[in-house]
C-alpha cells in the first residue's frame, strides 16, 4: 500500500546505529528484554545528533512523529510472559506496559517532547523502506514535518537497531 | 489543475465480538446496552485477581475469525475483485509469539490470512496496540483521498487470551467488580473483550457506500510512556485534525464513541472533549462498556459499531454507569439510546505511548 513510487526521497537529517550485539544501557522501568533499551538508546543518539539535548523546541515537537518498525517485535518479552503463564508463576507488574512497542515510543516522545503521531509497524517489505514510506505518508498528509524512524530486530541471536530522523527537506 | 480529493467510502463491514457474529449482532448488542462480561472459560484464570472478560463462546482461532470477517465484509465483491484487493491488518503479533520460534514471522501470518480470505496479499501490518485498527483506517483514507491507491480491506483483531490477560491482571488494569464503567464514578478499570472486524474502504464512486470516512486525526501526547496527558491535548489535536479534514464544525457532530475504558485516565479524554466541544457538548458513550476492550481490535470494532449506530439513527448507551464523576463532565448517553441528530460521528481511540486517533464518519452515501 505504499503507493509512493516516483516521489522524491526524504532528507535524512540524522542517523544512528547500534552495532550488532552491543548491549544498550539499561532503561529504567523497562526490564527483562533489551528491546526497549535498544530503541531508546538508538533514538536518543539520533535525536541528539540533530537537536542536541532533550527536549526539542515546542514548535518542532508538535510536528515530529515517531515510527517504530520491527518484524520480530519484542521476542524476549513474549517468551518471558509465555513461560510465566505456562508455568503459573508471577508476572511482574512492570511488564504490563512493556508488552507493546508503543510504550518505548511514548517514552522517547515524552522525553523529547515529540507530539506528532506514534505509529508501530511490522514491515511487509524491506524495513527501512517501509519505515520511510510511513514517514512519507505522515508528512504528505500534514501530520508531521519530521519523523523519527526506528528500526529494531530481535530475532535470532543478533539484535540490531537503527534510527533515522527524516523530513521533506532541510527544514531548519 | 489540481484534481479534487477522492472520497473514502466504507462499502463493506463485518465484526465478531462477545455480542455475537455479524454486523447486526453488534448493533443489537450495543443498542440493548447489556454488558457482555462474564467469567472467562477459554483458559485457566485460576491464578488471576480478576476473572471476567467479554468472550464469544465457540470462537475459532484468530486467523479463522479474521478470515471470516474479511469474507463477510467482502461479500459484495467478486472473487476477481477480492483477488485485486490488498489487506491491511492490525494485530498484536503472531498469536504464538513466545512459544514458537516460527511465530516471529508475523508478516507471514498476515499473508496467510490474506490468502485464506482470497485477497491480493498483505500490504501493511500495524502493531500500535489499541490504535492499530484506527491508525490503519486513517492512513488508508489518506492514501485514497490523495489518489494513491484504490480499494483496500482493513482488518484488525484480538481474541482474549492468557498472556495479555495475565499482563493486564498483574498491572491491576482490570476492573475488580465485573463491569467496565467508562467515565463513571467508582470505575476500577477496563475489562478485555473479543474484537475482530474488517472494513472495505474504497474511493467513492460505483458501489453503494455505507458510510464515508470524511476526516481523521492522529497525534501524540508527548507526555508519558503509558499514561495519557491529563489535559487530553493529544486527543484534542487528533479530534481537531479530523474535523478540519472533514470540513465539519464541532456543532455538526452528533455522536462520539469514546475511547474511555473504565480506567482512571478516562478523565483525560473528557478534558479533550470539553476542549473541542466547549459549551455545546456532544452526546458521548463508550461501547467498550458493552463489548469490552479489544486492544488491537478495538478501534476497528468501534468504527464498525459507530457506523451501524449512526446509520440506524440510534446512539448506544454508556453501560455500567454508577454516577457522575466531576472529572468526566461529558454528555453521557445513559439509560436508553438517543436519536442521532446528525449523520456525523467521531470514534476515538488511544493507546500506550500517548498515541491518539480520531475518525470522523458520515453515515449513508
Amino acid at each position: 500500500m505504499t503507493g509512493l513510487t516516483g516521489l522524491s526521497p526524504l532528507t535524512v537529517l540524522a542517523e544512528a546505529s547500534t552495532p550488532d550485539g552491543t548491549a544498550p544501557p539499561p532503561l529504567p522501568g523497562f526490564v527483562v528484554s533489551s528491546f526497549s533499551p535498544l530503541v531508546a538508546d538508538v533514538a536518543t543518539r539520533c535525536l541528539r545528533a540533530r537537536h542536541g539535548s532533550a527536549p526539542v523546541t515546542a514548535e518542532a515537537g508538535a510536528r515530529t512523529a515517531v515510527v517504530l518498525v520491527s518484524g520480530s517485535g519484542d521476542v524476549r518479552m513474549a517468551e518471558h510472559v509465555a513461560a510465566a503463564v505456562d508455568a503459573g508463576t508471577r508476572i511482574g507488574p512492570l511488564l504490563f506496559f512493556q508488552a507493546v512497542p508503543n510504550s518505548v515510543a511514548g517514552h522517547i516522545a515524552a522525553r523529547w517532547g515529540l507530539r506528532g503521531p506514534v505509529v508501530c509497524l511490522c514491515p511487509v517489505g524491506e524495513p527501512r523502506a517501509d519505515g520511510l514510506a510511513q514517514a512519507r505518508l505522515l508528512i504528505d498528509d500534514g501530520d508531521a514535518d519530521e519523523v523519527l524512524v526506528v528500526l529494531v530486530e530481535q530475532a535470532g541471536a543478533v539484535e540490531t537497531a537503527h534510527a533515522l530522523l527524516v523530513s521533506e527537506g532541510e527544514s531548519r | 489543475m489540481r484534481e479534487p480529493p477522492h472520497r473514502t467510502g466504507i462499502t463493506g463491514l463485518a465484526a465478531v465480538s462477545a455480542l455475537g457474529r455479524g454486523a447486526q449482532a453488534q448493533l443489537a448488542g450495543v443498542l440493548a446496552g447489556v454488558a457482555a462480561f462474564g467469567p472467562v472459560r477459554r483458559f485457566d484464570v485460576g491464578g488471576r485477581k480478576v476473572t471476567n472478560a467479554a468472550t464469544l463462546a465457540g470462537a475459532g482461532t484468530l486467523a479463522e475469525e479474521l478470515t471470516g470477517v474479511i469474507r463477510d465484509a467482502c461479500a459484495g465483491l467478486t472473487d476477481a475483485e477480492r483477488a485485486r484487493t490488498p489487506l491491511v491488518l492490525g494485530l498484536h503479533g503472531h498469536p504464538d509469539a513466545g512459544r514458537s520460534a516460527r511465530a516471529t514471522a508475523t508478516v507471514r501470518y498476515a499473508a496467510e490470512v490474506a490468502a485464506r480470505a482470497g485477497l491480493a496479499g498483505v500490504a501493511k501490518v500495524y502493531t500500535c496496540a489499541c490504535v492499530s485498527g484506527s491508525t490503519a483506517i486513517a492512513d488508508a483514507a489518506a492514501m485514497i483521498r490523495a489518489g494513491r491507491h484504490g480499494r483496500v480491506v482493513v482488518a484488525a483483531g484480538y481474541l482474549v487470551e492468557p498472556d495479555q490477560f495475565a499482563l493486564f491482571d498483574s498491572g491491576r488494569a482490570l476492573a475488580n467488580d465485573g463491569a467496565a464503567r467508562p467515565f463513571s464514578t467508582g470505575r476500577s478499570g477496563l475489562l478485555l473483550g473479543d474484537a475482530v472486524s474488517a472494513v472495505v474502504l474504497e474511493p467513492g464512486g460505483d458501489r453503494e457506500v455505507l458510510a464515508e470516512v470524511v476526516g481523521w486525526g492522529r497525534a501524540g501526547d508527548g507526555c508519558h510512556a503509558v499514561r495519557p496527558d491529563p489535559a487530553g491535548r493529544g486527543m484534542a489535536t487528533a479530534i481537531g485534525d479530523a474535523l478540519r479534514r472533514g470540513g465539519v464544525s464541532p456543532a455538526e457532530v452528533g455522536y462520539v464513541n469514546a475511547n474511555a475504558s473504565g480506567a482512571e485516565g478516562d478523565s483525560a479524554e473528557a478534558a479533550a472533549l470539553r476542549a473541542v466541544f466547549g459549551a455545546a457538548p456532544v452526546p458521548v458513550s463508550s461501547t467498550k462498556s458493552v463489548h469490552g476492550h479489544g486492544l488491537e481490535g478495538s478501534g476497528l470494532l468501534e468504527l464498525v459499531v459507530t457506523v451501524l449506530a449512526v446509520a440506524a439513527g440510534k446512539l448506544p448507551v454508556n453501560a455500567g454507569h454508577l454516577g457522575p464523576d466531576p472529572a468526566c463532565d461529558v454528555d453521557l448517553i445513559l439509560d436508553a439510546p438517543r436519536r442521532a441528530a446528525t449523520p456525523y460521528a467521531l470514534t476515538l481511540n488511544a493507546a500506550f505511548g500517548g498515541a491518539n486517533t480520531a475518525l470522523l464518519v458520515r453515515a449513508g452515501s
